[in-house]
């Protein structure tokens, strides 16, 4: 059953709300799906690195809390709807394209498309920069650089990396709204799209949304 | 009406806080003309092309004096984007000109924006990918394309406009010799299918089997320009312009400089040894 970016981005917002107003059973429940339905969308590396950083940050985040003097129950259920909420993060980032949410962000949530661009922009840019570092690295590596040191030594050391990265991407950000004005960007981006269409998967998974997320109301009158 | 697609006519041009970058421009570039555009660096080679697209002064600023009109129309205060619907131009770091996550969106963008409708938009992206050899890749990931493959991605997005004029600025500035040779062949085509093109390159030895015209460039002044015989010969005339020329071309002017002979208009090595296995066979003169 294929839903849209729109939907899913309804989802994530409706799971978020959910781990406050479900019972922790469900919320459990719930955290147990999303593993399932990440693990079945993507099971590379990348996702198991993300579900073992996140394992332990709540760990952290419960061992805090525990130190501030909060009980077990509540730091364990924080750290529980935290992870629920993430993880729903996770999996819509996993099963849908970047700029098909930049495209219901603008068309169904009327966010400015400006800001919908920088997030397509800034994912395009990622491996840019990544391989940018690198070539930087290695070319002031030759030039003596050394990560040597305490942490301070290290980090003024990087200064050198740091400096050169800076230029190269303000020349290219600069290229970059270049191309775009040449391109026409504006308003049009996304008005001209092909619209995006629910269907009914769309329209099941928004029935469910609303039964969940109404549950405390009709709990007490049925 | 007129054969003239670029006229610049007593253009002078500085960025803000700097020298003239261009001095007494007067240029006229021919509808139908494959025009390369060469010149030592700093020459003002890429300046030019951004003149011919309004990029310059319109986007960048500064201070300019004359007229540029293309396709007979002034280019003075037109939106760059509406004249890049009709004079394309991919310039020199294609990395930082794309700006979207897969080949397909990357062809849509600019279509999108000027208001085409999905269905030609797709039906452009397809035509414009098989016409820079990439047919299908619609959905491939800018990372899993090489770096030439890139290259040609860029030029199926300025292709997807159809703009009546495309110009280039060292386009073949980040790949191997094969690769070059393969892109110019490749925009060689597409200049036959009615294109007029204008390329800035340093090396003239990959454009010689191509190129119909050549402007010379050097200080910011146009200092050659015409037919490429013509303005070969006028450049092999002076001194400080010969370095610019093709290798084959300065062997060619030399031999007919030294023997007084007259040769042909020499486009390949091939061309080249067959008329010197004629005329000079047995170490004979012409």
């Amino acid at each position: 059953m294929k839903i849209t970016a729109f939907t899913k981005l309804i989802l994530v917002l409706a799971v978020t709300a959910w781990v406050f107003l479900l019972p922790i059973p469900a919320v459990a429940t719930l955290l147990v799906l999303e593993l399932v339905i990440l693990l079945y969308i993507k099971r590379d590396r990348m996702t198991m690195a993300a579900i073992g950083t996140l394992t332990v940050f709540t760990g952290m985040m419960v061992v805090l809390q525990l130190l501030f003097g909060s009980p077990l129950y509540v730091a364990l259920t924080g750290g529980l709807r935290m992870f629920v909420m993430t993880t729903a993060f996770l999996c819509l980032l996993a099963s849908t394209r970047i700029q098909d949410i930049a495209q219901a962000l603008v068309e169904k949530f009327h966010m400015p498309y400006e800001y919908a661009f920088m997030l397509t922009t800034a994912l395009r840019f990622v491996p840019d920069f990544l391989s940018d570092s690198a070539i930087t690295l290695d070319a002031q590596s030759c030039r003596g650089y050394s990560n040597r040191g305490n942490a301070f030594k290290r980090l003024y050391a990087y200064l050198a990396v740091v400096k050169p990265l800076v230029m190269w991407a303000v020349a290219k950000s600069d290229t970059l709204a270049l191309s775009m004005e040449l391109k026409g960007f504006g308003p049009n981006t996304y008005k001209n799209r092909r619209p995006m269409r629910l269907h009914l998967g769309d329209y099941v998974t928004l029935v469910i949304v609303i039964v969940l997320s109404t549950y405390p109301i009709w709990v007490k009158h049925i | 009406m007129s054969d003239t697609a670029i006229r610049i006519t007593d253009f002078y041009f500085a960025y803000l806080n700097s020298d003239l970058v261009l001095k007494d421009i007067n240029l006229e570039i021919q509808k139908g003309s494959f025009t390369a555009i060469a010149g030592p660096s700093g020459a003002g080679k890429t300046t030019l092309c951004k003149a011919m697209t309004g990029i310059v002064p319109h986007y960048y600023g500064g201070r300019y004096h004359g007229s540029v009109e293309v396709l007979g129309e002034d280019i003075r205060g037109r939106k760059i984007s509406e004249i890049a619907m009709r004079v394309g131009i991919m310039m020199d770091d294609y990395e930082s000109q794309m700006v979207s996550l897969t080949a397909g969106e990357e062809i849509a963008f600019g279509l999108l924006n000027h208001g085409f409708s999905p269905e030609e938009v797709d039906k452009r992206v397809s035509q414009a990918l098989a016409d820079v050899g990439l047919p299908g890749r619609e959905n491939y990931q800018l990372d899993e394309l090489s770096g030439g493959q890139r290259q040609r991605l860029l030029l199926a997005s300025v292709l997807a406009c159809r703009p009546e004029v495309l110009i280039l600025d060292e386009p073949v500035s980040a790949l191997d010799p094969d690769g070059a040779r393969s892109l110019y062949a490749l925009l060689y085509k597409i200049y036959q299918q009615h294109r007029m093109t204008v390329v800035v390159e340093h090396d003239l030895n990959y454009l010689l089997p191509y190129m119909t015209d050549l402007v010379l460039i050097s200080g910011g002044e146009a200092r050659v320009q015409g037919r490429f015989e013509a303005a070969a010969r006028a450049a092999f005339a002076q001194e400080d312009l010969r370095e610019n020329l093709p290798e084959l071309w300065l062997v060619k002017l030399g031999l007919e400089e030294k023997y007084q002979v007259r040769l042909g208009s020499w486009r390949t090595e091939e061309e080249a040894e067959k008329e010197l296995l004629q005329k000079f066979q047995g170490g004979g003169k012409a």
